[in-house]
């Protein structure tokens, strides 16, 4: 996984589409199931993560040659929350806008598993500049994996998206109730998978070769 | 061994760089945080007193903080509020026993400004007393205009289907109900979560001490003309005043409708603010009786 040979742009639509962390790392699930009842809920916890994401990441990278691989994990856990009480204090001090809706979220990020996943896997070993990269990919795929999510929920259970009445009822509310996050979730994961397959035939069809972009 | 001295080493060099990171952020932030909750709560409540961008420059909030204190074997209620002093303000300790009589009045060195910081607060107390166990319980807070009463803002939680729900009631000064706001719960989105609507909240609108005594909660649909009222920021503007009169005659002594699939927080919400109010009216009683009776000279 060296960062020389892939372009900063595969590496961006890396973590938006083939490793995005919600649907094909399925990693950070608890929180993502259980703040995805709306699309609001969906960008405001998925800002608070992209700052979060990108800011560890490029402190980790920093710093990547002064850790010893035995504490490598308290250390991104230590950095991680270092920024989250960072943000969540700038917040509340000179936004307090913001603060009222993302507070709540900012606080929560300390416990996702795929941001001291990436700092494990991407920043610990490449660059500064190839670390923001995938750090701002990572985060905006969530970010969009959050959106997707809330909007099917919020519209299903709801029957509105981002506040405003789309549907005048609302068709199956149990879609906004935690258990069906787990449901949605699932589904989209497959669809995403299906997309995969069907992009994957085509392209090994086009070309007579097979396995090109596939996962990793 | 070696190893494990640098990790010891290693670990606490970044605890230590983590701290002062957080140390200098939370240095940097601390005041404008605090100021920014201050401004938020004094929004919240101007907003209850129907106040939604000019606050009168003569409206004024005296807090009244209620301690519970245990002297040895007996149990009292201590009110701390903001009285008048020569050219000053300063706050005053009233000890009242179960009885509803006064047994104990200290002063406390403390502006009523400052007494708002709990801690403040507390060593300001522990300075005045000596010995006995002081639990706070509640702050309640009387709005004046010009050094007359016009509103009480309560502040009150209580158990809902899920969590605690935090509400901020307010009461006229003839304690009828001039407007709810919840200010923090965890009840379902789209379920529980409804309480914060405002057809919600303004069905307790206008309840005083004798019907909120009675008020259940019903299960019944909202009529459509009531729901337009309840939603209505201004409905004078709406309405012409027969027709107004008319709603208003109509749905005074209405129950509480509860919250389609929210019975429970519904019934909640209601038997909560019976309760709050309730208790602060009885108090607030004996309150008045004991500062007239004594002559204490209390800002409001």
């Amino acid at each position: 996984m060296s960062s020389s040979s892939r372009t900063n742009r595969e590496l961006f639509i890396n973590g938006i589409l083939n490793e995005n962390p919600i649907f094909r790392l399925a990693l950070s699930m608890c929180p993502a199931v259980g703040i995805s009842t709306t699309v609001m809920n969906g960008i405001l916890l998925g800002i608070a993560v992209l700052f979060v994401q990108v800011f560890s990441s490029c402190t980790i990278s920093l710093i990547r040659n002064h850790i010893h691989p035995r504490i490598r994990i308290p250390t991104y856990t230590l950095t991680i929350a270092t920024w989250v009480t960072v943000i969540d204090l700038v917040l509340a001090a000179f936004f307090p806008t913001a603060y009222k809706s993302l507070g709540i979220f900012v606080r929560l990020i300390v416990v996702f598993c795929f941001i001291t996943c990436r700092l494990d896997v991407f920043a610990a070993r490449n660059r500064l500049f190839p670390s923001c990269i995938d750090a701002l990919g990572m985060g905006c795929g969530f970010l969009l994996g959050m959106v997707v999510v809330g909007g099917v929920r919020e519209l299903l259970g709801m029957g509105t998206l981002l506040g405003y009445n789309i549907l005048g009822f609302r068709p199956m509310f149990f879609f906004a109730l935690p258990a069906a996050g787990f449901f949605t979730i699932g589904f989209m994961t497959a669809a995403f998978n299906h997309m995969e397959t069907v992009y994957n035939r085509k392209k090994s069809t086009s070309r007579g070769s097979a396995a090109s972009g596939a996962g990793l | 061994m070696k190893e494990i001295v640098k990790i010891i080493i290693g670990l606490t060099i970044s605890c230590l760089f983590a701290g002062v990171v957080l140390g200098g952020v939370y240095v940097i932030t601390a005041k404008a945080k605090k100021h920014n909750q201050y401004l938020d709560v004094q929004q919240t409540m101007t907003k209850l007193l129907g106040y939604d961008k000019v606050v009168p420059p003569d409206l004024r909030f005296n807090h009244i903080h209620r301690y519970i204190i245990e002297n040895g074997d007996c149990t009292c209620l201590g009110y701390m509020l903001p009285v008048k002093r020569e050219g000053d303000e300063g706050c005053a300790l009233l000890v009242i026993d179960l009885q509803g009589r006064l047994a104990g009045r200290y002063k406390i060195d403390i502006q009523p400004e400052k007494a708002l910081n709990e801690q403040d607060r507390k060593q300001a107390l522990e300075k005045a007393l000596d010995g006995e166990i002081v639990t706070y319980a509640d702050t309640a807070v009387i709005a004046t205009l010009g050094g007359r009463r016009t509103a009480y803002l309560l502040a009150g939680k209580f158990p809902g289907f899920k969590g605690f729900i935090h509400v901020m009631p307010a009461l006229d000064s003839g304690f009828r109900i001039l407007g709810l706001e919840i200010l923090e719960h965890s009840e379902d989105p789209g379920l529980g979560g409804e309480i914060e609507q405002v057809y919600f909240k303004n069905q307790f609108k206008g309840r005083d001490l004798d019907h909120l005594k009675y008020l259940k909660v019903i299960k019944q649909p909202l009529s459509k003309e009531y729901k337009i009222y309840l939603e209505a920021k201004k409905p004078e503007e709406i309405y012409s005043n027969a027709d107004l009169a008319e709603i208003e005659k109509k749905y005074q002594n209405s129950d509480i409708h509860a919250l389609t699939g929210a019975t429970i927080s519904s019934r909640a919400v209601t038997r909560g603010i019976k309760n709050i109010v309730k208790k602060f009216i009885y108090r607030i009683r004996i309150l008045d009786r004991v500062i007239s009776e004594n002559k204490i000279p209390a800002t409001f």
